[in-house]
């Protein structure tokens, strides 16, 4: 890697006044992506700023009408909590699904979500649940938050500090893993959403995560599921588009069967 | 720094599989890049990005001024060294008489680079991080050229030729058998079946990356060089004329090396480098290799494109058998690649079976890749997977069952010893034996009515078989020998040059003492790769590693056994009896110890491990998945020395194959570049992938050598890739699919299962 | 910077750059060879060690973020004797080249403390940050049923 300073942020507002203070300084939670990054050197920082024990970023607590996440928190405690599996057994699913028992040790949903990598998992949730992200400047609702290929509307130096998950009735999560970096071929969340409908959405498929509103309308009226018509589904030395297209469709129908 | 002995700690109560087992389940094996010496440089090597370029011009100045910088090597240093190329292993004859045109790869590029990946310049700086920052200084600069990927593109009308002396990309162009008579009996067939498989390319990755490091004693004038190999005198050799060091001026070093797989019998790059540098510099120089860099430079496996086609009878009797095979050799020969195009395709074409009538011819062909070599059975697999589902298709072609299909063209046990009409001689065989216990212990006859249960599940099973036949290494060397000494406490150590990268083989020559002396295992200790006596000896490779070296290890116990007769005798031993060797040898004084010291010589060539393996697998349609619900294997392995660590080495070798069958695959795009360049993209086998291998062995001893064993190390790829790639036939056949190519990944079975419209 | 870890038992303190990796202190800085490198995109686990009881892979986690943990590599998990998933990998022959094994041993010793008695699903998510190019696994896979049996037994 190219040398930087490790700094380990005593305060949020700290952290937050060091990020607006050198354009290239990054925030640092589990760095499960943004340290292999550095060690190829694609990229280069002046400073690291831990805010990964940060007592603002932690804790899971169930509210009566949301889940709160802290941004730090990290996925095999999210896999492990009983109230995550009791109030959003879809959630808990997933973090169980991310990457391997020592990348769940340390990744954490902020990092994630904050990368919007397109084949990550959390987004699928993120926005199924039209969940909220907040910040520490601001609240982002989840249809706003994300933007496209590893692009969200974070501003420069913006921080998650947790995030707002509704209280679905059900929700599940399938995925497919890709056989070499574990990453998601197609993963679906499907969450009934009550009053507020219901929700499926893709992750993994295309150039970021979206809602699959046909699958929404088969699961309403008990049809079919069909195969995922999108744009840009990814196509590359793996699978055609139409085998993502596929299998987007048998995960939905998986996700569907456990919430039967 | 000093030598580093192999531990020999054992803690009571523990039943150790292995000798070798305590050190390496308490981290204190040693592997290379664990062996830092005081005041090491450490080496970047800077690599093309281009498949194929003209370097058009190097300026390194900014390098050379970086901070910690202590050397800055091009060809031009190499060169001026004394060093050139890395030596190719085997050339062949061609047809019609024709030379082979090698082109051996230079340590450094010069003029030109052929591969992304290939060496162009190192770094020696004070720390890895220095000399990296420096190499991001360096001034290239390449013309890019249009790149031949495939062997089709290289030998194309009008292709570009690679290199000055070989035109048309053509190295080699080899045949082996009778032509004429095999057309003449193609002709009068009945039958004819053809089929083409591509066993493609692959990346072997050993799990330790490739490492080296170089320490020169200025005193001496002898340079050490520290690195996992398959046995040190014959990378020592290759590096001495590599280097233009003379052979008595290094020293090779091997201790614990993580995985090889055939991959690292050939010197690199990056041993020449770092032996020249410490000898520049008068400081150790170390290089340890990225896992992205070893993806686009540690040579590569497979390629190869076997086009079969056989004759029958009307009862299904094989008349004639043929091959026209292609080698992507990658841009240079850098190993055996030749041996693997040319003997290896050759020696066992025809399997366990009885062919009247063989030819093969191969075509060994430069690309814009990454060299190829020997990768876990190095061409035998390859035929194998050939022949066998060339047999298969010929069962589905024209109604036969394929396993009479298989029992009617067996070599019949009275025909051993059978020579193949190629001129290969195998000793005897069962094939029947094996057979009948493989589809005994799979259930072979109960398929269909698991197969219609499957059905019923929405779930596609198909079940296959192999009865391959390879053949193990004949051996570089006249020889194998070692040298046996005992010490004060009675502990015999026998020095060797073949070493192990996992196969236990400290464990397995212990045993064979045990067996032939009597002297317990507890008390006999291997020590590999510590050159510094004048040994012969075949390295670790072809699986004769075990029959090689034990064959000399037998003899030697035979020369130890006489040696302490006469002793005895001559210290008042009663006639008639012998010493016990254990309680005797710690009485006696150095010289007499000294007497009992000796040699152990023995020359064996190949021998002929042998099998029947079978397969079971269910798909599912939905997502394409595959699972391999059940995997036998009875194999003719002659006398197992060591049971326990002969299952391992089929259950790895076994699971290797099922790499290749259903996820591995090293893809070059249309410019050269290695699109599956890390774990991200090219799928290793993961924990589940299989179920535990039903193994068994008939133990037919063979009579090719002293210790009576047939190699194991790369039977269990050279069965499981034909039979999981037939059992995926045989599911997939009933659904329109009429051939198709490994790997078979979910995303190509279920295309495959789903045609585009 | 300066930073405070307990390795093996024993505090250290020690003196690192920003970007230098847990895996190169152990390594390079402590001397404890032990665990390997044998990637650089996170993915073959060779590296894992114990940091606060759960495993992580060394290669992926900088020397900073480790101050004031409580690490375990492969050379302090037996201590005199060996640690029950020590004796079954030998037992079982689940090593041949030994380079991944210090980092299996370290994750199957993790997934054993959280499932004591795993079923063969949790054995094999619990290996899925690991890779063996040798052994083909069956006999991993029997090693961490062995230990299980061992620790249950040892705890009854």
């Amino acid at each position: 890697m190219h040398a930087f300073e490790y700094r380990r942020a005593a305060s949020l507002s700290e952290a937050a006044s060091t990020l607006s203070q050198d354009s290239e300084a990054r925030p640092l939670a589990g760095g499960m992506t943004l340290i292999p990054s550095l060690k190829h050197r694609l990229n280069q920082v002046s400073q690291l700023i831990d805010i990964g024990r940060l007592p603002d970023l932690q804790g899971i607590a169930v509210r009566a009408d949301h889940l709160w996440i802290g941004a730090a928190t990290r996925h095999q405690q999210v896999a492990d909590s009983a109230d995550v599996g009791r109030v959003v057994q879809g959630l808990a699913q997933l973090a169980g699904l991310i990457g391997d028992p020592q990348v769940r040790a340390r990744g954490t949903i902020g990092g994630s979500v904050a990368n919007n990598d397109p084949a990550a998992d959390y987004p699928a949730a993120v926005l199924a649940l039209d969940a909220v992200v907040v910040t520490d400047r601001r609240e982002l609702a989840a249809a706003d938050f994300f933007q496209g290929f590893f692009m969200t509307a974070l501003e420069p130096g913006e921080l998650i500090t947790g995030i707002r998950f509704r209280l679905p009735r059900r929700s599940a999560y399938a995925k497919f893993k890709h056989p070499a970096s574990g990453y998601a071929m197609a993963g679906v969340f499907a969450a009934d959403l009550g009053a507020a409908g219901l929700r499926v959405t893709v992750t993994g498929a295309g150039g970021g995560v979206f809602r699959w509103t046909a699958a929404e309308q088969a699961w309403a009226s008990g049809s079919t599921v069909p195969t995922l018509d999108h744009p840009d589904l990814l196509e590359d030395i793996h699978a055609p588009a139409r085998y993502r297209a596929h299998l987007a469709k048998v995960m939905c129908e998986q996700a569907l069967r456990e919430l039967a | 720094m000093s030598a580093v002995p192999a531990s020999e700690t054992s803690l009571p109560g523990v039943h150790y599989a292995r000798r070798e087992d305590h050190r390496l389940i308490t981290g204190t094996g040693a592997f290379t890049d664990d062996l830092r010496p005081d005041q090491m440089l450490h080496g970047h090597v800077i690599r093309s990005p281009h498949a194929r370029a003209r370097i058009v011009r190097v300026d390194l100045s900014a390098v050379r001024a970086a901070t910690g910088v202590r050397w800055v090597m091009t060809a031009e240093e190499v060169i001026q060294q004394g060093g050139g190329s890395l030596p190719n292993s085997f050339t062949f004859p061609g047809r019609g008489g024709t030379t082979q045109q090698v082109a051996t790869m230079p340590v450094l590029a010069h003029g030109q680079v052929l591969f992304v990946g290939q060496p162009v310049a190192m770094v020696v700086a004070d720390t890895a991080a220095q000399a990296q920052d420096a190499a991001e200084l360096a001034d290239i600069e390449y013309e890019e050229l249009e790149p031949v990927v495939t062997t089709d593109q290289a030998l194309a009308l009008g292709a570009p030729q690679l290199h000055p002396n070989v035109p048309g990309n053509l190295s080699l162009h080899f045949e082996s058998g009778d032509e004429q008579a095999v057309a003449e009996a193609f002709a009068r067939a009945p039958l004819k079946s053809r089929h083409r498989v591509h066993s493609q390319r692959l990346v072997g990755f050993p799990m330790e990356p490739r490492a080296v490091i170089a320490s020169h004693d200025a005193a001496t004038g002898i340079t050490r060089l520290f690195t996992p190999s398959q046995g040190v005198t014959g990378m020592l050799k290759s590096v001495a004329v590599a280097s233009g060091i003379p052979a008595e001026q290094i020293d090779v070093l091997t201790y614990d090396v993580g995985g090889s797989f055939g991959l690292r019998s050939n010197p690199y790059s990056e041993h020449v480098l770092v032996v020249l540098a410490a000898r520049h510099l008068g400081r150790p120089v170390g290089w340890t290799g990225t896992r992205s860099e070893v993806f686009v430079s540690e040579y590569q496996g497979r390629a190869l494109t076997l086009d079969g086609s056989v004759a029958l009878d009307r009862d299904g009797r094989i008349l004639a058998l043929r091959f026209d095979d292609t080698i992507d050799l990658g841009a240079f020969s850098a190993g055996p690649s030749s041996l693997i195009g040319a003997r290896n395709l050759s020696v066992t074409m025809g399997g366990s079976y009885r062919v009247p009538a063989l030819y093969m011819n191969s075509k060994l062909v430069y690309t814009n890749a990454v060299p190829m070599a020997a990768y876990r059975g190095a061409g035998r697999p390859d035929i194998a997977f050939a022949i066998e589902t060339l047999l298969d298709h010929a069962a589905h072609e024209h109604g036969f069952d394929p396993v009479a299909l298989r029992r009617i063209n067996f070599i019949p046990p009275e025909a051993f010893p059978y020579k193949t009409a190629n001129g290969t001689l195998y000793d005897l065989c069962e094939f029947h034996r094996t057979l009948d216990r493989a589809l005994e212990l799979s259930d072979w006859a109960g398929f269909e009515a698991r197969r219609e249960a499957a059905a019923r599940q929405g779930k596609l099973r198909g079940i296959g078989l192999a009865c391959y036949l390879e053949a193990s290494g004949a051996g570089a060397v006249p020889a194998d020998t070692v040298q046996g000494d005992f010490d004060e406490q009675g502990q015999l150590t026998i020095y060797g040059v073949t070493g192990a990268s996992g196969q236990g083989h400290e464990t397995s020559f212990a045993t064979i003492v045990e067996q032939e002396l009597g002297l317990p295992a507890s008390r006999v200790r291997y020590a590999a790769g510590h050159h510094g006596r004048a040994l012969m000896g075949n390295g670790t490779g072809g699986s004769r590693t075990l029959y090689g070296a034990g064959s000399a290890i037998v003899e030697l116990c035979a020369r130890i056994r006489e040696q302490a007769q006469t002793l005895w005798a001559e210290s008042g031993g009663a006639a008639g009896s012998a010493p016990d060797l254990a309680t005797w040898i710690p009485r006696l004084d150095a010289a007499q110890r000294a007497r009992l010291s000796a040699e152990g010589k023995a020359q064996s060539g190949s021998t002929f491990p042998n099998g029947t393996h079978v397969a079971e697998i269910e798909i599912d349609p939905a997502t394409g998945i595959t699972d391999v619900v059940h995997y036998v294997a009875v194999d003719d392995l002659g006398r197992v020395i060591s049971p326990q660590l002969v299952i391992g080495q089929l259950q790895g070798g076994v699971v290797q194959g099922w790499g290749q069958v259903f996820c591995e695959h090293a893809i070059y795009d249309e410019r050269g570049q290695l699109s599956t360049g890390s774990l991200m993209d090219y799928a290793l086998p993961k924990a589940g992938c299989i179920p535990t291998v039903e193994a068994e062995q008939i133990q037919a001893r063979t009579e090719l050598n002293r210790v009576g064993a047939k190699g194991v190390g790369e039977a269990g790829c050279t069965g499981s890739i034909p039979a999981l790639t037939n059992a995926m036939m045989n599911a997939l056949r009933r659904h329109g699919v009429v051939a198709m190519d490994t790997p078979f990944t979910a995303a190509r079975v279920w295309e495959a299962l789903n045609p585009a419209a | 910077m300066n930073i405070s870890i307990e390795v093996n038992g024993k505090a250290q303190s020690l003196e690192v750059e920003g970007r230098t990796l847990l895996v190169e202190v152990l390594r390079e800085q402590l001397g404890l060879t032990g665990t390997h490198v044998g990637c650089d995109t996170s993915q073959c686990g060779c590296c894992t060690v114990l940091v606060d009881g759960q495993g992580v892979k060394a290669c992926t986690m900088l020397a900073g973020q480790a101050d004031g943990c409580r690490i375990t590599t492969i050379e302090g998990l037996g201590g005199q004797s060996l640690h029950p998933v020590q004796v079954a990998f030998t037992e079982c022959h689940a090593l041949q080249c030994g380079f991944c094994t210090p980092g299996m041993i370290m994750s199957v010793t993790s997934l054993l403390s959280r499932h004591p008695n795993p079923t063969d699903e949790q054995i094999i998510e619990g290996l899925a940050g690991n890779l063996c190019r040798c052994t083909g696994y069956a006999n991993i896979i029997a090693a961490v049923r062995q230990a299980a049996g061992a620790m249950a037994g040892s705890a009854a």
